[in-house]
């Protein structure tokens, strides 16, 4: 504590990037050192914020890589498990991060890299269906275009999260909260009991997140919900407030009855008042 | 207003009317820079056809030794050299002795921006940059005693647009040298960590350690520099404006746009450079020094590529936004409520005195027949003069028809049709005198 600038937790409650930060990683957000001002501020408070956060039932993680997290250990902060899109996103994009390669462009890649990459690892078809789980029958075009679909809006939630940076409509930034991804796979330890710990720690869960995009109201196409879902009922027939109804209360009321045209032989001639239209032959036929 | 011949579209219309290409095989390249080199080495001002051969089967001999016809094959690189304008004629003396060429600037400009190191480094920036101030400094005292316009022309405006450009032009070339150069750089970086992964973190830190030093020390450099050069420049530049010397005010202005490009370059590369030193510096600690066996890329990309089968999921910290209520302005309804007209639509018929046309015209056609008249046209004529404009084609014919009824007429064998008012033209009918109907 000898080099912190904040002595006490109201110091740190009252610095003027605490609300925005505390926020941000009560959202889920990782705090890395290109959050210049926010990493400092980390760094700084962290034995008081750790102790913080405690009593709400999370830790703040300060991983050896370089960046701050919260991990709800408890019930009292919301938590949400990645999807298998932005999980298998993810780690591509962890796969680039390690990858010499991208230090040529300084962590910056191009969107269709990061899919080609994904689709290249995983192969085509794995990844295709990994992406349309519901569907049996898969028509290409269509389930491509989820592929593509659910790849963007997996970008756009690990940027939320701060995995990456969305620098453009084609390129995005890599960032170090990329290698939480790896972390099933970073010890000498075989993958299966790294997974054990990690979730005993509640860093993950084993199975699938979330569902993805359906989940946000996004529906898939008429082939699979033509298979997997019920026939939906039907929907009950549309009524009129009575308010509305009753405005037309009086409808028809001052209008007389027709009379009745007396039935007559064909061949009797006919004294029709003038004015009112004369049965035509088809009528009587 | 555009000076004509800045203007793109004219300097590009023109260039393309001459049909400019350039095709330049390595053999070609390699041939001119040997021609520049001999050219430098012994002091030559151009090349007799003989010489020129020699050169291109040395250059052959070195590049591509299994070569053959190789005299022909100099007569055609000579005559493509030529055909670009790279390599030019300069004797002048046409069919009368063999030919001497030469390099023209086209293809001494290629040769150098191969050939030369033209990096931008502390020694050469500093150079530039003095001789920049040195040159600046002469001008701005010509100016100020400039009196007649040959002064300012030849004195201020000639040196901006040549010496001084040309310097400012030299240091733009070598920042863009270092560009590739670091470029080439990064690459190199990238490359070494790829062939020799934890043994190359210390060739990479020293590799980035001196680039840092190197552009540090020429921001430096820059930003002192090119704020005296700003200054000196604007000293001159008050002084054409006062004197109204608008050509040496324009070069005056361009050259002052370079500088400010030059110090914007050193800043953006500084920081630049700055993002990528801490992204690598980054990388080495975290995952190069942490994976020293490199396993980590194949261990991640198997669990990649059977995610699927072994599924799992990482959570994260979701709390809610916190729910804010909005303030509810209460609901105005000034829109006229929808509702059935009660009223009754139609109207009841109220009692309106008919005008009978008819008996208006029979009344004045009577009236005209009992003061005497020859003929239709004659009391058509009449009644017409009563009736509006808009009725009298109408009452024409109720004219005639009156008439016919009222009076006896006789119609002749050849019928004349006669002009009444208003354009109208009626066939005349003779009333016989007396001729009422009884």
């Amino acid at each position: 504590m000898a080099d912190t600038r904040y002595l006490a937790l109201g110091d740190v409650v009252a610095d003027e990037l605490f609300p925005d930060l505390d926020l941000a990683l009560r959202r889920g957000r990782h705090i890395d050192r290109e959050d210049t001002l926010w990493y400092t501020f980390l760094v700084d408070a962290q034995a008081l914020l750790e102790a913080f956060y405690r009593r709400f039932g999370c830790e703040l993680i300060h991983p050896a890589d370089g960046y701050f997290y919260l991990l709800p250990t408890g019930d009292k902060l919301g938590r949400r498990h990645l999807s298998v899109p932005e999980m298998l996103v993810g780690q591509a994009l962890t796969l680039l991060y390690l990858d010499p390669a991208t230090l040529q462009s300084g962590g910056v890649i191009k969107r269709a890299d990061a899919l080609s990459h994904l689709a290249a690892v995983m192969g085509s078809d794995a990844l295709t269906r990994a992406f349309n789980p519901k569907r049996k029958r898969v028509d290409e075009r269509v389930a491509q275009e989820t592929v593509r679909g659910k790849f963007v809006e997996a970008l756009r939630r690990l940027a939320a999260l701060g995995f990456v940076d969305l620098v453009d409509a084609d390129a995005l930034r890599l960032r170090p909260g990329l290698l939480r991804f790896a972390e099933p796979v970073r010890g000498r330890g075989s993958p299966a009991e790294a997974l054990e710990r990690l979730v005993a720690r509640g860093e993950l869960v084993l199975g699938d997140g979330e569902l993805g995009s359906d989940e946000d109201g996004e529906e898939d196409d008429d082939e699979s919900s033509e298979q997997d879902e019920p026939t939906p009922t039907a929907p009950e027939p549309f009524q009129l407030p009575n308010e509305v109804l009753s405005e037309f209360g009086d409808f028809g009321e001052d209008m007389p009855p027709p009379e009745r045209v007396p039935e007559s032989s064909p061949d009797a001639p006919r004294d029709t008042p003038r004015g009112e239209p004369s049965a035509t032959p088809e009528d009587e036929a | 207003m555009t000076d004509p011949a800045k203007d793109p579209r004219i300097v590009l219309a023109a260039l393309a009317r001459t049909h400019p290409v350039l095709e330049l095989g390595t053999l070609e390249l390699c041939f001119l820079a040997a021609l520049h080199l001999r050219a430098e080495g012994a002091a030559l001002s151009a090349f007799d056809e003989e010489k020129l051969s020699e050169v291109f089967e040395q250059v052959c001999a070195l590049l591509e030794p299994r070569a053959e016809a190789v005299k022909r094959r100099a007569t055609h690189a000579i005559q493509r050299l030529r055909d670009q304008k790279l390599l030019a004629r300069v004797d002048g003396a046409g069919v009368l002795r063999a030919g001497e060429f030469a390099l023209t600037r086209l293809a001494a400009s290629i040769v150098e921006s191969y050939l030369e190191d033209e990096s931008l480094t502390r020694e050469n920036l500093t150079q530039l940059t003095r001789s920049l101030r040195a040159s600046l400094a002469e001008i701005l005292t010509r100016a100020r005693e400039a009196q007649a316009e040959a002064d300012w022309k030849n004195g201020v405006e000639a040196p901006l647009r040549v010496s001084v450009s040309d310097l400012v032009s030299g240091i733009e070339r070598r920042q863009r040298s270092l560009d590739l150069e670091q470029q080439a750089f990064q690459a190199q970086i990238a490359k070494l960590l790829e062939s020799d992964w934890f043994g190359a973190v210390d060739q990479c830190l020293e590799l980035l350690e001196s680039t840092s030093q190197t552009l540090t020390e020429l921001n430096d450099i820059l930003l002192r520099d090119a704020h005296e050069l700003s200054s000196v420049l604007q000293d001159i530049q008050e002084v054409t404006v006062n004197a109204q010397a608008e050509g040496a005010e324009a070069a005056v202005e361009r050259v002052m746009e370079q500088v400010d490009r030059i110090r914007a370059w050193g800043a953006a590369r500084q920081r630049a450079w700055s993002e990528y030193y801490q992204y690598v510096h980054r990388y080495l600690c975290d995952v190069v020094r942490l994976d020293p066996s490199r396993a980590l890329i194949q261990r991640l990309r198997e669990q990649l590529s059977q995610h699927t089968s072994r599924p799992f999921a990482l959570s994260v910290a979701a709390a809610a936004s916190p729910r804010l209520l909005r303030e509810i302005a209460p609901f105005k309804d000034d829109k006229p409520k929808v509702s059935r007209p009660r009223a009754e639509r139609e109207r009841p018929p109220s009692d309106t005195d008919a005008v009978d046309q008819h008996a208006i015209v029979e009344a004045l056609v009577q009236g005209v027949l009992s003061r005497g008249s020859d003929g239709l046209c004659d009391v058509t004529q009449q009644v017409n003069a009563e009736t509006p404009s808009e009725l009298r084609f109408v009452t024409a014919g109720r004219v005639a028809q009156v008439v016919a009824r009222l009076a006896r007429t006789t119609i002749d064998r050849d019928r004349p049709w006669v002009s009444v008012n208003d354009g109208l033209v009626i066939e005349e009918w003779k009333i016989a005198k007396g001729g009422a109907r009884g």
